[in-house]
């Protein structure tokens, strides 16, 4: 029969094992908030004129803003939430889950907006 | 140059492509990871993400600087959709393979041999590369039947 210190060390190990790292879960979570902010961003900016103009006065060209709002979002907040408590801790079924559901999630809410 | 446009337009979905075949490449990798095909692996992710952001600055000059032609050509066309769908819809989710391209080699240059939770994870962002990158490679192609089919229907 397995002792405690032997249940300890084989949960340890598995928790171990199922963790991902502060460095790509933060990038992770980066791109899960990105990638829906940034679907999000195309419903603004195809409803509202002003918020297209808005764009087109920063680079000239709607699109070219909406890549550099979207790179610019995507390094700012990967490096910011790799020192949270919450990127060194979160577990690889976590993350996989949320890469995976933000990208169909993002995908509909573009594709979706423009099949309406 | 005669046909640089036609050139650049070509140009990028070959880029993309090859993108594509270098995320299938880190995905196999990953599927057999031990130390002894680590560099290679990563060597594949970083030549995956470099060639999505070919891509990108390739495909987004023409878009910028070429597309307004053939965007009037399609809406006017039969097909219309190929722009007012699979074009709006093709350069907004670019974006995410983009980024999913760029979070490749993050998960690749991580403890992937030390931890399956990492390895496990590059491979679904592998994967995710490869089905959004040809879901572009089709948009594309829609997109490029649209323009044909415009200009066959203004010469019948």
């Amino acid at each position: 029969m397995a002792t405690t210190t032997e249940i300890d060390a084989a949960s340890s190990h598995q928790t171990t094992e199922q963790a991902v790292g502060a460095t790509v879960a933060g990038f992770a979570w980066s791109y899960a908030i990105t990638s829906l902010l940034s679907a999000l961003l195309v419903v603004v900016k195809e409803t509202f004129k002003w918020a297209h103009d808005l764009l087109v006065a920063v680079t000239g060209h709607h699109w070219t803003a909406h890549g550099v709002v979207v790179i610019l979002l995507f390094v700012i907040l990967g490096f910011v939430l790799t020192q949270t408590s919450m990127a060194k801790t979160a577990s690889a079924g976590q993350i996989i889950g949320l890469v995976v559901g933000s990208t169909i999630v993002s995908g509909l809410i573009i594709g979706g907006y423009f099949v309406i | 140059m005669p046909y640089s446009s036609e050139f650049i337009l070509l140009l990028h979905p070959a880029l993309g492509v090859l993108a594509i075949m270098a995320s299938i490449w880190t995905f196999v990798e990953l599927l057999n990871a031990k130390s002894q095909n680590l560099v290679r692996m990563r060597l594949a992710s970083v030549t995956s993400a470099i060639l999505m952001w070919a891509t990108y600055i390739v495909a987004g000059y023409w878009y910028v600087t070429l597309y307004a032609a053939d965007k009037a050509l399609i809406k006017a066309g039969p097909w219309p959709l190929a722009h007012g769908l699979f074009m709006e819809t093709k350069e907004h989710v670019f974006f995410m393979v983009l980024l999913l391209a760029t979070l490749l080699p993050i998960a690749t240059f991580s403890d992937v041999l030390g931890r399956r939770g990492v390895r496990h994870l590059a491979m679904w962002i592998a994967a995710l590369v490869v089905l959004t990158g040809l879901a572009m490679e089709g948009s594309g192609a829609i997109i490029s039947m649209g323009a044909k089919l415009a200009l066959l229907a203004k010469t019948a």
